[in-house]
């Protein structure tokens, strides 16, 4: 009897317990390491800022028309059962939404810290987790799958990009020939070339908005008188589960490939131009410091030279992006969801925002976008302070 | 490219040192700007572009609202402006006369065929039935219809400001045809020309960057330099503040945001206005951090002190000492964001929550982009989304030559 109190206790105040046990070992820890106390300042800012984000999310929710008695109440009139404004009250306050909104967003915020509850969809007519399910997962690998594309695309065309453009040494090196440097100038000249269609090729990725790319594909491929990988899967694997009779389905699964690289493409060209334009205003800005010009002066040279003092370098504040960056890619994801006929977390999104004014399970999406973007920042603060001498230095030192 | 030019200059131009070591920031940027061959086409480009937009009434040879569609050249292709054909070279440009033939539908082959809905149905398939099909114009290539430049056409407002009364109306526009209308990017469904649209959009959609804008850099004011200049307590509530609003993405925001506009009952130019708001507040977080970083390393300097030792207010302060330190960073900043703030607002229009289809708007105008009848049979509507990818790359491309011209250490190399 008293075990099973227990248990239900702790099945229903799970995540609480281990927010708190995680808080209180980096507080054990940071009692004897700089470095943990560091750690510990970090998490304890992360849930502020979830807090407050929660805040922001619920009360931006408010702004939607309709709630939730209302749309019980509509659905029970398509049932046959005849409302009058009396029971939406009454049902108003069975839910408790005559409550003051602070109160209910109290309710809201202890229901998920205690047990990850995301709260109940009204026009879906269940709880939000459920709704959910794997399709936030969905969302969450599109974004790393359109993130890890920009990044294979924009930090070695960035580096690229800075590289070619910044050599004036070579211009005005008066070691060398007039012939000498006249072949420089010409080769200089053809870099920025070079440059400059690299980056028209990564705005082009800006300034056509994805979801007119992701409609060009398509008419592509209508004009060629193929299928358009609309969706995740064709027809005919769509109802096919992943392990049949004979083991796993390989068909199922390049099936899958064949549909996955229009979003990931679409959301990864449009992140790539940003992303490009960062690495490469990281490496010109590295490059153009003393010790680039120390290491040049002892004889390393070519891509011994970049690889080891600008590049290396640079990749810290970018590797501290990573958050924001998926927060951005993510925003992109919807419109090209609504396009491409996806039916992942993004396209619920819209859904619950502009068709049927669901305002929890819009807010439950945006909360947990903005959960991963604070837990990515929270993962790249530390592993940056661990390894990063530079960022070691900087906020152990500013902690004290 | 630069670099080719300076070595085939033979005389290197001796540096005026009293004119560069007395150069304010703004013209130092200038010179730095002015070195940039891309961004100064770009820069061009751009200035050309708004021009075009801004003096759109002028430009355009079509009214672009329902007033000015042509009813009888409606899904029209392309009308070619020419100089020369088979029939003889001309000095003045012109272009064909476009007829629409009569109706051929020929009825009685359902009457022939029993008058079953078979015979419908067949006629259906056949297309003859559908709107491209019953917009099928005839070129006659041996009426030319002459170009006539600076020709009166209906009265526009050229420049309005209300504060001081003054109201500048013209009836004349750049150019315009013989018997009719000179439709150059074709029309659309409802006969509205679709280059004079796209003219009227680009204003629309650039002002309204530029409200976005406006309102983006109050806010960001606000909250950074508060937050920079009081620091402590205050600083550290604005920036959790802005920490979590920078988390959320901001375009399921704005969404909710302009669900709640479209409950309400307002006019399309409060909707307007309203929408320009909505992007630009939201939009502090990253300028607002930086600002406050700022303000934060400079409210300690000694001419800070002796500002507050003078008895200047707070106020004063921040307006008068700290923003003006930081004012080209600022500058180049907006001009950065512009892309984004006129991507924000097609994506809104694209949803259908932005501004709606009366108005001109690039985000209405691409938004026609998805309709698949507009894909199969009428590509010309294409025309807005070549305008908008340019505008957007020209402000991309002075927005890149900016900021490296903003970066005080970018020419030490040199």
């Amino acid at each position: 009897m008293l075990l099973d109190t227990l248990t239900s206790f702790l099945t229903d105040t799970w995540l609480f317990w281990v927010l708190l046990s995680v808080g209180g070992l980096l507080f054990w820890k940071a009692r004897s390491s700089q470095y943990f106390h560091y750690i510990l300042n970090r998490y304890i800012l992360a849930l502020i800022t979830l807090l407050l984000v929660s805040g922001i999310v619920f009360s931006l929710m408010e702004v939607l028309p309709g709630d939730c008695a209302e749309k019980i109440m509509a659905y029970k009139n398509t049932q046959g059962e005849s409302i009058s404004q009396a029971d939406i009250d009454a049902e108003r306050v069975r839910l408790g939404l005559d409550q003051p909104m602070p109160v209910r967003w109290l309710s809201w915020v202890s229901e998920l810290t205690l047990n990850g509850d995301l709260g109940y969809s009204c026009a879906k007519r269940q709880s939000v987790n459920l709704a959910l399910g794997d399709r936030f997962w969905m969302s969450f690998w599109f974004c790393i799958a359109g993130l890890f594309f920009a990044y294979l695309i924009a930090v070695p065309f960035g580096i690229l990009s800075a590289f070619v453009i910044n050599q004036p040494w070579r211009d005005h090196n008066p070691h060398n020939s007039k012939l000498q440097r006249g072949v420089n100038t010409l080769g200089l000249t053809s870099n920025k070339l070079l440059d400059l269609l690299l980056r028209m090729v990564s705005y082009l990725g800006l300034a056509l908005p994805n979801f007119l790319l992701a409609l060009t594909i398509i008419l592509l491929f209508v004009f060629a008188g193929e299928s358009a990988p609309v969706g995740l899967f064709s027809d005919q694997w769509k109802s096919e589960p992943w392990f049949g009779d004979a083991g796993f389905q390989t068909g199922k699964l390049t099936d899958f490939l064949a549909h996955i690289w229009l979003p990931i493409f679409v959301i990864g060209w449009a992140a790539t131009a940003l992303q490009q334009q960062t690495v490469r205003a990281l490496v010109v800005d590295e490059s153009n410091k003393l010790y680039v010009e120390a290491a040049r002066a002892r004889g390393v040279s070519g891509v011994a030279l970049w690889v080891k003092y600008p590049v290396r370098h640079s990749i810290s504040p970018l590797f501290n992006s990573v958050g924001f960056d998926f927060q951005r890619v993510f925003n992109d994801l919807p419109i090209v969801a609504v396009v491409i006929g996806l039916t992942d977390a993004a396209a619920l999104l819209i859904e619950a925002l502009a068709l049927t004014n669901d305002q929890e399970l819009a807010a439950a999406i945006l909360f947990l976008v903005a959960l991963v973007v604070i837990s990515m920042n929270f993962i790249t603060d530390s592993v940056l302070a661990a390894i990063d001498p530079r960022v070691r230095k900087s906020v152990l030192a500013g902690g004290q | 490219m630069t670099s080719l030019i300076a070595r085939l200059r033979t005389t290197k131009q001796p540096t005026n040192d009293d004119a560069y070591y007395t150069a304010g920031q703004f013209v130092l940027i200038k010179n730095r700007f002015a070195r940039k061959t891309s961004g100064v086409i770009a820069g061009w480009l751009l200035f050309s572009f708004l021009l075009l937009g801004f003096f759109a009434p002028f430009f355009a040879p079509v009214d672009p609202s329902i007033r000015g569609a042509d009813a009888s050249y409606q899904r029209g292709a392309p009308q070619a402006i020419k100089f020369w054909d088979e029939n003889g070279f001309s000095l003045r440009p012109f272009a064909y006369t476009y007829n629409k033939p009569e109706a051929k539908l020929d009825f009685s082959a359902l009457l022939s065929a029993g008058g079953g809905l078979d015979a419908l149905d067949a006629m259906t398939e056949s297309g003859a039935l559908d709107s491209s099909e019953q917009n099928r114009y005839e070129i006659r290539r041996d009426q030319r219809r002459y170009l006539q430049f600076l020709v009166k056409g209906w009265e526009y407002q050229v420049i309005e400001i209300e504060a001081l009364g003054i109201e500048l109306r013209w009836n004349r526009h750049l150019f315009g045809i013989d018997n009719g209308q000179i439709h150059i990017m074709g029309t659309d469904e409802d006969g509205k020309d679709i280059f004079s649209r796209t003219l009227h959009a680009i204003w629309v959609t650039v002002s309204i960057a530029i409200v976005a804008l406006i309102v983006k850099l109050m806010v960001s004011l606000l909250i950074g330099g508060t937050s920079g200049y009081f620091g402590g307590r205050v600083d550290s509530i604005l920036m959790s503040f802005t920490e979590a609003v920078r988390v959320i993405p901001a375009i399921p925001v704005y969404l909710a945001c302009a669900v709640m506009l479209s409950s309400l009952e307002i006019t399309p130019t409060q909707r307007y206005f309203a929408i320009a708001v909505i992007i630009g507040a939201l939009d502090f977080a990253a300028l607002g951090r930086r600002l406050r970083t700022h303000i934060l390393t400079e409210r300690n300097q000694d001419y800070i002190l002796a500002a507050q030792l003078s008895g200047a207010s707070s106020g004063r302060i921040i307006w008068r000492h700290l923003v003006p330190s930081f004012s080209s960073y600022i500058i180049v900043d907006t001009l950065i964001n512009f892309p984004y703030v006129i991507l924000a607002e097609t994506s809104l229009s694209f949803l259908g929550l932005g501004l709606t289809d009366p108005t001109n708007s690039l985000g209405v105008l691409l938004q026609k982009a998805q309709d698949p009848d507009i894909q199969q049979n009428m590509v010309w509507q294409f025309f807005p989304v070549l305008i908008f990818v340019v505008l957007i790359m020209a402000f991309v491309f002075v927005g890149d030559a900016l900021r490296d011209a903003a970066d005080p250490y970018s020419d030490q190399k040199k």
